[in-house]
């Protein structure tokens, strides 16, 4: 007399090297236990979910709820955390659901693409760098009382040199983060940027002016960050600030397998 | 302003996470599977998390 339940499908692993001991410690999703289901030679990393919570409507009614996505985005994150730690691994983006255990072993056998995808991975980990800079101080307060005509052109000046200083800005930031880039995916196997995030979801204060994730060698992770760390020293007197996380599984560097 | 900081930060660190975990990875046709419009739905929600701990206040003063 179970509840109507879903398999929720974190990733796939090579089935030769995953055991479900790998999970022991992490729970899924929905809390209950994290399991692997075979089809040849892959292993989808999957957990029973209730179709109450994560089925179409229910899933889309809960994403808006920030407290119960920030709780399964973690929890999805946990379990690829510790399979990254122990196998090559392919993520799945959240909320991929399948109605049966038949149906995700007819997803596998349908995608062996995903072999290849995780052949691609062994041995590298995806590493994100983000460069911000510093907010620049508001503008001084224009004078006060002023006779109309002065008035008006002192703000047709102002306009003129914030227009100008923010080109200028425009202009630097895109030169760091290409400079950055170059450097960091010197050393990577692969690389790329993403679109910048503004303000309001960044929620910080500096602007960003990169966001950019790096398939990293494991044995050149000591490197890349020394690279990083070079940034931060040559830029960040001017401004520039670089925020290195991961080790992650390799989001940014699984393609759709056909 | 420590530990509003330290929740700012705790904050980035999601963003970070929520960029990858559904944004990215292999997308396959699942019997449920979420939509890039699913997905934008939960930048709002998120922007109402951020704001819940503190962020709200500097979006406001923030200039625009």
């Amino acid at each position: 007399m179970t509840a109507a339940g879903g398999w929720y499908v974190y990733g796939v692993l090579l089935a030769a090297e995953a055991t479900e001991a790998i999970f022991r410690d992490v729970a899924g999703v929905a809390g209950g236990p994290v399991t692997l289901v075979v089809d040849g030679d892959l292993a989808a990393i999957a957990s029973e979910v209730p179709l109450s919570e994560f089925g179409e409507d229910a899933i889309l009614e809960n994403l808006r709820d920030p407290g119960w996505l920030e709780a399964r985005v973690r929890a999805h994150e946990r379990v690829l955390a510790a399979a990254l730690h122990a196998a090559p691994v392919v993520p799945f983006r959240f909320g991929t659901i399948y109605h049966d255990e038949g149906h995700v072993r007819e997803m596998l056998s349908a995608h062996r693409g995903l072999s290849t995808a995780l052949v691609r991975v062994r041995g590298r980990r995806e590493l994100g760098v983000k460069g911000f800079l510093a907010a620049v101080a508001a503008d001084a307060e224009p004078a006060t009382a002023e006779d109309d005509t002065s008035a008006g052109r002192r703000y047709l000046e102002e306009k003129q040199r914030a227009r100008r200083l923010a080109e200028e800005r425009d202009a630097q930031r895109a030169q760091w983060a290409e400079e950055a880039h170059a450097r960091l995916a010197a050393v990577a196997e692969a690389a790329t940027a993403n679109a910048l995030q503004p303000r309001e979801v960044s929620g910080r204060d500096e602007e960003m002016f990169l966001n950019a994730a790096y398939l990293v060698a494991t044995e050149r992770e000591r490197e890349f960050r020394a690279v990083v760390a070079a940034l931060e020293a040559e830029f960040g007197p001017r401004g520039a600030h670089y925020e290195l996380t991961g080790p992650w599984p390799p989001y940014n560097f699984v393609e759709d397998p056909a | 302003m420590t530990s509003s900081s330290a929740a700012a930060q705790q904050d980035v660190t999601l963003l970070e996470l929520v960029d990858r975990v559904l944004n990215k990875g292999v997308v396959l046709t699942g019997d449920v599977t979420l939509s890039v419009a699913d997905v934008d739905l939960v930048y709002v929600g998120l922007r109402v998390l951020l704001a819940s701990v503190g962020t709200l206040e500097q979006l406001e003063s923030a200039p625009r």
